[in-house]
């Protein structure tokens, strides 16, 4: 084993994996691979099959090929077993328990957690982290801005201790500003050891943050790469930037 | 004077027991979305339960509460796995037919084994008092709220500070996300139908020592416990609490001034008024 040269090994290695509803193909062959604590976004347009993916990886969806975490075989589990082994998600448009408080919904990200002394100092962490939610602790979540609200979204799902975590639209119908805010805490969940896949229709704003992306296209990968290496691709500035 | 402080102070004790009963059909109702009509018959069955206990057991009424609450828990629990679980997020008119349903099977299973008799949990001090100045405090009413406001804020506490409190909570708001979060619905569901069913069979068992019981009290409670939810709102555990006081007061206000037989009327008089004025409940935050 030690003669072995120093090889990175992926947190999540997705191969040949096909997925669709009701008989009809959806996702075809992808293939995908997420080292630890690096972003990775997963870039397209509307429709492209980002979702369905994060559903197919979340096993909400029946799929063909192979899906491991960390030494896990995801496919034959159910999304409460992907959740346990640590593939957490933030979905879309955020879904916070809106009539919570702010320590509320974070605490329920840590709902399946047992070691109390440790999810208090999650909690303590990300009160650091987001000095915005510290302020607003007892504040109900559903009356804050939309930028606090990812916010505890994001923070909600980091209470989770997760192996992985999945950003769904963190950007969608935020002002830049707060996005740019959004980008930073990224970066700094990532320089704390969290792996983070970034699935977003922006596809300047994703690849700028991230260290490696993927495009999708009708529900095939269609360029993959250093995401600085991408958003100098012409192919993909002409597709997707405008340029 | 003398007899409007006294009919207050009826009313008040009165209150808080259907502040009790109404907290559990309040809890699932608001949680699972289902107004379980059935929810009286629990009631009736917890004072049968009760009554049981003291009656072969000899155990005391309020002592044997904890036993009462765990039976019906038990029961709940089940009738939510076996049952409910199957229309908890079917149209209302479903769950409506099938607890309606319930009710009915409930009530002449009761009959059936306990007969139509009227029945009192009678312990020894059920005639006792305390008389304050001019009023008097009936020992056993005076037990029954204490113990009933002490579980409805008690419930309160729980839904705040706890981590099962707060999944309940959280499922109630956003299922979706709930569920992304490791809650179980299912077996989430069926603990809140527990407590709701538990709470109710507690209250049951209170309300045999304050009044008599027969298996067809069911349908009039389910009533009361409705129109209290309505009146304190749904939002908060304590509105049922100012539902409860409120309908007491007035049904007790009634009777003394009008005439006993329209009590009832007086009350689901004010749960039309509040569904016109207020309809989130007295309690209820503006929609």
């Amino acid at each position: 084993m030690s003669a072995k040269p120093a090889v990175r090994e992926p947190l999540l290695d997705v191969r040949a994996v096909g997925a669709g509803y009701g008989g009809m193909p959806v996702l075809q062959d992808i293939a995908l691979t997420i080292y630890p604590a690096e972003i990775v976004a997963l870039v397209g347009s509307n429709g492209a099959g980002k979702t369905t993916l994060l559903r197919t990886l979340s096993r909400v969806l029946p799929a063909t090929g192979g899906i491991v975490m960390n030494g896990h075989d995801l496919l034959p589990m159910t999304s409460d077993q992907v959740f346990a082994a640590g593939l957490v998600q933030v979905p879309e448009g955020r879904q916070l328990f809106d009539r919570m408080s702010v320590q509320d919904n974070l605490l329920m990200g840590a709902y399946r957690r047992t070691d109390k002394a440790a999810v208090a100092r999650d909690l303590d962490r990300m009160y650091a982290m987001f000095p915005r939610l510290s302020e607003r602790r007892q504040q109900l979540a559903g009356s804050m801005s939309g930028g606090e609200q990812q916010m505890c979204a994001m923070a909600r799902g980091l209470m989770a201790a997760p192996v992985l975590l999945m950003i769904d639209e963190m950007s969608l119908g935020l002002a830049p500003v707060i996005v740019e805010q959004l980008m930073g805490v990224l970066s700094t969940i990532r320089d704390e050891g969290v792996t983070v896949l970034l699935v977003e229709q922006d596809v300047n704003l994703a690849l700028s943050t991230a260290d490696r992306g993927y495009v999708m296209e009708t529900g095939r990968i269609v360029h993959s790469g250093p995401a600085k290496q991408l958003i100098d691709d012409p192919e993909v500035r002409r597709a997707y930037l405008g340029l | 004077m003398d007899l409007l402080g006294q009919v207050l102070i009826n009313g008040i004790l009165l209150g808080g027991l259907y502040a009790m009963m109404a907290l559990g059909l309040a809890l699932v109702w608001g949680v699972l979305n289902i107004v379980n009509l059935a929810h009286g018959a629990f009631i009736m069955l917890g004072a049968y339960v009760s009554l049981y206990l003291f009656t072969y057991a000899h155990i005391d009424p309020f002592l044997g509460l904890p036993i009462t609450a765990a039976v019906m828990f038990a029961i709940g629990y089940g009738v939510q796995r076996g049952i409910l679980n199957l229309i908890v997020r079917a149209p209302m008119f479903n769950t409506l037919l099938i607890t309606f349903g319930l009710e009915v099977v409930l009530t002449y299973l009761a009959q059936l084994a306990f007969s139509a008799d009227f029945r009192t949990i009678n312990p020894t001090y059920a005639g006792d008092s305390i008389v304050l100045g001019p009023v008097v405090l009936p020992l056993a009413r005076l037990m029954a709220f204490g113990v009933a406001i002490a579980l409805t804020v008690g419930m309160w506490l729980f839904l705040l500070h706890t981590r099962l409190g707060r999944a309940i909570r959280a499922t109630a708001q956003n299922l979706v996300a709930a569920r992304l979060y490791g809650v179980e619905p299912r077996h989430l569901y069926a603990v809140t139908f527990g407590i709701g069913i538990a709470l109710a069979g507690a209250a049951g068992g209170l309300y045999g020592t304050v009044s008599q019981i027969n298996p067809y009290i069911g349908a009039g409670l389910t009533a009361k416990s409705f129109a209290i939810s309505i009146i304190g709102g749904l939002d908060n555990p304590l509105g049922v609490i100012v539902g409860g006081l409120f309908l007491g007061i007035l049904e007790s206000l009634t009777a003394l001034y009008i005439g006993p037989t329209y009590a009832d009327v007086a009350s689901f008089g004010v749960l039309v008024l509040v569904l016109i004025v207020r309809p989130t409940g007295l309690l209820g935050k503006a929609a």
